[in-house]
């Protein structure tokens, strides 16, 4: 699974990484480093969690069978 | 609070008598519920004229629905937080920093702000935070089985917080809540006053800690650069005097309503006393039932909005307890819910201009919330008497005095 970040609508609520603070990293500032992000396996589950906590609707999951690969 | 007259631009069937300051439930009321009274505009159209719906009685657009709010609040090009409400009160024109500034000049000052109130910098104040509530609640224990929430732990924990983050010491804590409140609440006197006091206050603190820096808030304001200058006086007052207002009430009140909450509802309290990990979870909750602020945008263009004909100069109104009770956004909005997952309620606002204080605004209310239930057995609102709940500018309540006799 591949979480698709648009860092131009981030604005900071770092509810992501309340979730799933291994998945998502913040910058000093709190707010979401640039690039998508690969989910290892086992994190699959809180890293979807993390993305559906966005206010912003920043974080997109990508379930495309090549994500998966 | 006499209504202007509404504009020749807005068609008649759009306004609505509906108003966060004049609709019924809305002045202080005892055991009234001006969330509720708010959520009844789900029942209508997505945006609607409230003919009287700021401080001052100007008439706003009331945009209803969560996804709508996100799209006013994520385009600061078409609605501009221009408005210097502050300095109005002053008969005077200069921006709360960064709150009445547009991007890109925004953003500078939201950058230069940002690393002092992160995520990452808000688990350093944790200690002390809780060293606080603690010290507080231990006080309120020890003196008997009944308490003024509001009086004797949510205003002081929160003003306490402030004054250590602006490096000020404790024993002016209640001139600076005598302030809060005449600023917020005052009349046309008091409101002014409070203003002026507050502005000469941060201006002196402002000069001394240019003479003599020090470790702290005011310090780093003063002598930090943007775009390679320094600030300017203006610049650094409007900075000081947002700080000032923003994290005081707003906090004190999510306290309040929490504790409101859990006083009427046993069975959550004593869910919430015997997991504590579940707090972090319904402070969540909390914030969606029971926010407190309305955010106001003034349009920069002509914009038809879901039909409605917004002209440039009209107000929009996105108040967050509507968004947060909107059906299409949450199940069961009118239920709380502590469990609820996937929580994006709009408490701290959308956008850019995203609450600047709300990873320290959350730590200090679920430590609040641990450090009660932990301390203070089973309790409710004492019998005879009623808190006093209100809305307007910011929602509060008062009079919250909880009996565990
Ligand atoms: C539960 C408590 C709080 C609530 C509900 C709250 C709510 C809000 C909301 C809705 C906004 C957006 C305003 C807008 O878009 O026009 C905002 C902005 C802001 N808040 Fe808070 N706030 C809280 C606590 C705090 C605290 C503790 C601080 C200070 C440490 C703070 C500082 C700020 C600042 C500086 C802004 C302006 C940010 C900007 O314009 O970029 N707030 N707050
Ligand atoms: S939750 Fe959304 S807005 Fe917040 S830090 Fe994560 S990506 Fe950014």
């Amino acid at each position: 699974m591949r979480i698709i970040v648009q860092k131009a609508k981030c604005q900071g609520h770092a509810r992501c990484s309340a979730q799933a603070p291994d998945v998502f990293k913040l910058d000093d500032e709190g707010y979401i480093l640039p690039g998508d992000i690969e989910v290892a396996e086992g994190e699959q589950r809180l890293a979807s969690r993390g993305a559906q906590s966005c206010p912003e609707r920043a974080l997109e999951l990508d379930r495309t069978p090549a994500a998966r690969g | 609070m006499a209504a202007n007259p509404v504009p020749d631009h807005v068609p008649p069937e759009m306004v609505r008598d509906f108003s966060l300051f004049t609709s019924p439930g809305m002045a202080p009321t005892p055991n009234g519920d001006p969330h509720a009274a708010v959520a009844c505009v789900h029942a209508g159209p997505p945006i609607f004229y409230s003919p009287c719906n700021t401080r001052d009685g100007r008439g706003t657009w009331v945009i209803t629905r969560a996804t709508d709010q996100r799209r006013v609040l994520q385009d600061a090009e078409s609605f501009s937080s221009h408005r210097s409400i502050f300095a109005s009160a002053l008969g005077e024109k200069w921006p709360m920093i960064p709150l009445e500034l547009d991007p890109p000049a925004h953003g500078v000052f939201r950058s230069l702000l940002n690393p002092l109130l992160s995520p990452k910098r808000v688990t350093e104040l944790e200690p002390a935070i809780r060293e606080r509530a603690i010290m507080l609640i231990k006080r309120i224990a020890a003196s008997g089985t009944s308490c003024d929430v509001m009086k004797d732990f949510a205003f002081p924990f929160a003003v306490n917080i402030f004054l250590r983050f602006l490096g000020l010491p404790d024993h002016r804590l209640d001139t600076f809540v005598g302030w809060a409140k005449d600023l917020l609440h005052g009349d046309d006197v008091r409101r002014p006053a409070a203003a002026r006091t507050i502005v000469a206050f941060i201006d002196e603190l402002a000069a001394m800690r240019c003479k003599e820096p020090v470790d702290d808030f005011m310090t780093f304001i003063v002598q930090t650069q943007v775009e390679g200058r320094q600030l300017t006086d203006e610049e650094v007052r409007g900075i000081g005097v947002l700080i000032f207002v923003a994290g005081l009430d707003t906090v004190a009140a999510a306290i309040g309503f929490d504790l409101a909450y859990l006083a009427r509802n046993l069975k959550d309290q004593e869910l919430l006393r015997s997991e504590p990990d579940r707090i972090a979870l319904a402070a969540e909750e909390l914030l969606r039932a029971y926010p407190t602020v309305q955010i106001t945008r003034v349009a920069t263009k002509d914009i038809d909005f879901e039909g409605a004909p917004i002209r440039k100069g009209d107000y929009v109104s996105c108040a967050t307890m509507i968004a947060n009770r909107d059906p299409a956004e949450f199940e069961s909005p009118n239920t709380v819910d502590l469990a609820r997952e996937g929580n994006r309620h709009a408490a701290f606002g959308y956008g850019p201009h995203r609450c600047l204080g709300s990873h320290l605004a959350r730590r200090e209310i679920v430590i609040g919330l641990e450090e009660w239930l932990a301390r203070i057995p089973a309790f409710r609102i004492k019998k005879g008497t009623a808190p006093i709940n209100y809305g307007g500018h910011v929602f509060g309540i008062e009079n919250l005095i909880l009996d565990w006799s």
